[in-house]
């Protein structure tokens, strides 16, 4: 069984709250198949020691993400990674994706592209993404 | 009923004819661990050194572990730790003399901790108080404070004379120390990534009274700077809840808030016809929105 530790790291001066951190990247380390279902997310004292960061942070992200179904608590292992494919996006995900497009659209208009040319920026994107 | 280890309710200290508290009101349960801002004279260490019964409030109360600070018995103090901006020491002992005489005050003392500190920390048990630097002062300080595990550590601005390496040192033991979650921690700094690391919890002291006790993720998701264009100038300063700074500069409002909510950008879309960009503001950026 692998040590997860090293893969995580936060940005305590970032303005994204540390737990938040967290969660967005152990939700990259599974898209990424780094964690794949089955692997144990680091204790929390463990990581909050590697990071130096109070435990109770490290916490809340793993409860959340028990909360989202991403891991579950098994006895006598720890916070452990579920399958996750076919689920689809949970909402959380899809407000992010929402909050990131919204900030492209803001920034379209700011540089007075129309309707049509953000629709065609658009496409061009996710045509380039191969979807 | 919340257990409040620390607890005052309209304190306020005055020196000569200077009131530097003005009617301080927190209230910190057990297991917070909160860092304590405020601009340079702000009143932090007047408020720590009222907590600990070291200054007598002029009205108002202050309480520790549920005692009245200004008459702690032996009883509460040894359930205490505290680290004063200034370490006293004597200038005579060696370090080794400093940790036997400290330890002598307490019952329980874990003197295994302390080695392990001392080693760590690179503080010679050998080393002449006299002579030590003031970083080397401080972390002795704090190591002295560890040393009967306390369930309640106040400490005044314990990193100002450390090094990066010594201050993540310190930042370890306190989350050590934490570990439990039964362990209340206040302490003050300048240092807003410490309180970041750290901390659970946030309190700024400004003009003599607490203008913010929250929880630092809570504070985070509510705090926000944003950018707001078009319009044409229909938007209004009361569209924007909680507006702590508001700038205009041609077409652009600039907004800082404490009560954002994600449905905000959308809502002022809809009203007024604005494009909002939202900024996500860093412990220093949301203390500077407060001043």
């Amino acid at each position: 069984m692998g040590d997860f530790t090293t893969l995580f790291s936060v940005n305590p001066s970032s303005g994204v709250p540390i737990y938040r951190q967290l969660i967005e990247q152990v939700l990259g380390l599974i898209a990424s198949g780094r964690l794949r279902a089955g692997d144990e997310l680091p204790s929390v004292r463990q990581l909050g020691a590697v990071l130096s960061v109070n435990f109770m942070t490290i916490s809340k992200a793993w409860a959340r993400l028990e909360a989202d179904g991403v891991v579950l608590h098994e006895r006598g292992r720890g916070m452990v990674v579920q399958a996750v494919g076919g689920a689809g996006p949970t909402p959380q995900q899809l407000r992010q994706v929402r909050e990131l497009m919204d900030q492209a659209v803001v920034r379209g208009v700011q540089c007075g592209l129309s309707r049509a040319d953000l629709k065609a920026v658009f496409r061009a994107s996710v045509e380039e993404c191969g979807l | 009923m919340t257990e409040f280890l620390i607890e005052t309710q309209g304190l306020r200290k005055s020196f000569g004819k200077v009131e530097v508290l003005r009617g301080v009101d927190l209230a910190i349960p057990r297991g917070e661990v909160t860092g304590l801002l405020g601009t340079n004279g702000a009143g932090k260490s007047t408020l720590i050194r009222c907590l600990l019964g070291l200054l007598r409030p002029t009205g108002g109360t202050a309480s520790l572990l549920g005692c009245t600070s200004w008459e702690l018995a032996d009883a509460e103090k040894s359930r205490l730790g505290y680290v004063a901006q200034e370490v006293q020491l004597f200038a005579s002992f060696r370090v080794r003399d400093m940790v036997g005489y400290t330890a002598a005050f307490y019952s329980r003392w874990d003197a295994n901790l302390v080695r392990e500190l001392l080693e760590r920390w690179e503080l010679p048990e050998s080393k002449s108080c006299g002579v030590l630097s003031a970083g080397e002062r401080q972390k002795l300080g704090i190591v002295l404070a560890l040393g009967h595990r306390p369930e309640l550590l106040i400490l005044d601005e314990p990193a100002a004379s450390l090094d990066p390496q010594a201050r993540r040192l310190f930042l370890e033991s306190v989350l050590q120390l934490a570990a439990d979650g039964e362990r209340t921690i206040l302490f003050s700094t300048h240092i807003t990534s410490d309180i970041e690391r750290a901390a659970s919890h946030l309190a700024i002291l400004q003009g003599g009274v607490v203008r913010l006790h929250s929880d630092l993720d809570g504070l985070k998701d509510r705090v926000k700077r944003l950018r707001i264009t078009g319009g044409g100038g229909r938007l209004k300063a009361e569209d924007v809840p909680g507006v702590l700074k508001w700038s205009e500069q041609g077409e652009v409002v600039q907004v800082t808030t404490d009560r954002y909510s994600p449905d905000l950008p959308q809502r002022l879309h809809e009203q007024r016809g604005v494009e909002v960009l939202v900024e996500d503001l860093n412990l220093e950026d949301v203390f500077l929105a407060f001043h």
